[in-house]
């Protein structure tokens, strides 16, 4: 049940850069604003440990940088919540966010900024192992590896970065490559600085089938995706850094728009295919998954759903809250008919005794309005009293008949 | 309410001395996924009071206890009875597993 206290203009899914970003201008905006967000506060970026890309800080910590987001939302009253959302009913006007912790929320907006978590390989002995060798995470657990043998599967940025940092501890780590030799996917500069690192060493055309062993890990079973031939290569540890996957489950049943891989189309203004929804960061479709642009992407979608929800009100008081009743003309500023019909009508009008409220409704912009009273043609004149159509009104006529019909 | 420290002494004391059926976490200050599980079980520890113990171990400052269990990452949580382990969770968990885990410790 919606009351004040669980009413709000806008919810943010997500508490990385880009939902904090949203947060800053939708707090700024004195938009009423609640954060919903499951983990920690910055979402990956508070898993890295140093950025040195985000322009005006030359080195910061994750955690610092995201510390400041997060006062910086504070600071505009923006409101957080430590669940996570699992439901969502995006159907009606009012938009409407279940949690985990069974508790309803709803808003005119949200925005979806629920980025990436880290896709598993779902290979015997990964599951098992987790913990007993098996890891994710560098930062936590690579000096568990002090002067042992740990295997690195995957050649991106996040692969060859944790793994030369896996290498200050390690005796030895050893990264398992899909492509040919020489090829990584990650930057140069990092390429560049573990193809000379003595620590490091790697397999090419390779990936692993199982993790080995019974209490901890023994080794991993390397396939050579070229040749078929598979070897048992002995390490205490390994870690998967096999890419990443949107967080975007929880949405399948919301008719949200997702490519096969679950990331979200958007607009220029970040708009999803339903009203009143914006995705924002790495989980929509997007060339470059960065701090700065999760942030870019948040302005943009904080600023289109405050003119999105001016609009929804501005409609709700102007027309459906109308002592007067309201003649609502839908026309398009490169319809020429549509603007003489426009003249007409404010004419026919005052000739009127008692005279309607005129709204006019310009189809190319207000895409929303004319798809709730499905006009597909300009002009259309559709009648309404008290927020209720009366009827529509036949626009292929002369001012008499015009007339006759109000 | 924070978790109740344990360092090697008061370990023994709580797990095998006491023996009451537990969970401990092993935890670092500078790993996220800790940060994410370590709230959880502050919020499930007020519905076990007085029958099911929640400690926490930073195993920087006690790298001893750690290695007793040959343990390789964190978070990890350790479930005992009776001075007896129980079996572990590794890394990121929900507050379900958490709950099913104590359920059949104090079954057992
Ligand atoms: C190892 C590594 C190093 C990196 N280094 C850099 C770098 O140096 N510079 C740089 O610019 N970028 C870097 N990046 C990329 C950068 O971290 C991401 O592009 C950025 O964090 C994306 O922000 P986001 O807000 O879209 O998503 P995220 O940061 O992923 O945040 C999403 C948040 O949503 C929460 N969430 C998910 N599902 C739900 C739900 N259902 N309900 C509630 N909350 C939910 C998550 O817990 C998380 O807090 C790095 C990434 C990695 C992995």
């Amino acid at each position: 049940m919606e009351d004040a206290n669980n009413s709000y203009d806008l919810i943010i899914i997500g508490g990385g850069p880009a939902g904090l970003s949203a947060a800053i201008y939708g707090g700024r905006a004195k938009l009423k604003t609640l954060l919903i967000n499951k983990g920690t506060l910055g979402g990956m970026a508070d898993t890295t440990r140093e950025i040195v890309n985000y322009p005006g800080t030359i080195k910061v910590s994750g955690p610092d940088l995201m510390g400041d987001f997060a006062k910086h939302a504070e600071s505009f009253g923006v409101e957080f919540l430590k669940d996570e959302v699992v439901g969502t009913d995006f159907a009606g006007e009012r938009k409407k966010v279940t949690t985990k912790k069974k508790k309803e929320f709803f808003a005119k907006a949200v925005i979806i900024a629920v980025g990436n978590e880290p896709r598993l390989l779902d290979i015997p002995g990964e599951k098992e192992l987790q913990g007993s060798g098996v890891a994710y995470c560098a930062t936590c657990d690579a000096e568990f590896f002090e002067g042992e043998d740990v295997v690195v599967i995957g050649s991106g940025d996040q692969a060859i970065e944790e793994g030369m940092y896996i290498a200050k501890f390690a005796r030895k780590v050893t990264v398992i490559v899909l492509h040919d030799e020489g090829i990584l996917d990650c930057n140069k500069v990092s390429a560049e600085g573990a193809l000379r690192h003595e620590k490091m060493e790697f397999v090419w055309n390779s990936t692993i089938e199982e993790v080995l062993g019974e209490e901890s890990v023994e080794g991993v079973k390397i396939r050579n995706i070229k040749t078929g031939e598979l070897t048992e290569f002995p390490c205490q540890g390994v870690f998967f850094f096999v890419g990443m996957i949107p967080s975007t489950q929880f949405l399948k049943a919301s008719r949200l728009e997702m490519d096969k891989r679950g990331y979200i189309p958007v607009s220029e203004q970040m708009e999803t295919n339903l009203e009143g929804v914006y995705a924002v960061g790495d989980n929509r479709s997007k060339y470059l998954r960065q701090v700065v642009t999760a942030a870019s992407d948040g302005a943009t979608a904080a600023v289109a759903a405050e003119r999105y929800i001016e609009e929804q009100d501005s409609f709700q008081l102007k027309v459906l809250q109308s002592e007067k009743k309201v003649l609502l003309l839908f026309f398009d500023a490169f319809n020429h008919e549509s603007l003489e019909f426009s003249t007409s009508l404010e004419e026919v009008n005052l000739e009127l005794p008692e005279s309607y409220k005129i709204v006019k409704i310009d189809m190319a912009t207000k895409k929303n309005l004319a798809h709730k009273y499905q006009i597909d043609k300009v002009p259309s004149v559709v009648l309404l009293e008290k927020g209720l159509e009366i009827k529509r009104l036949n626009c292929c006529t002369g001012k008499d008949k015009l007339k006759s019909q109000l | 309410m924070p978790l109740q420290q344990l360092n090697s002494n008061t370990f023994e004391e709580m797990i095998y001395d006491k023996g009451k059926p537990c969970l401990v976490i092993f935890s670092r200050k500078t790993c996220h996924v800790c940060k994410q599980v370590v709230p959880l079980l502050e919020e499930l520890q007020p519905k076990y009071e007085g029958v099911f113990g929640f400690y926490y171990v930073d195993i920087e400052e006690n790298a001893g206890l750690f290695q007793r269990f040959s343990l390789k990452g964190v978070p990890q949580i350790l479930y005992f009875n009776e001075g007896e382990f129980q079996g572990k969770h590794a890394g990121l968990v929900d507050e379900e597993k958490v709950e099913e885990k104590i359920a059949a410790v104090q079954e057992a």
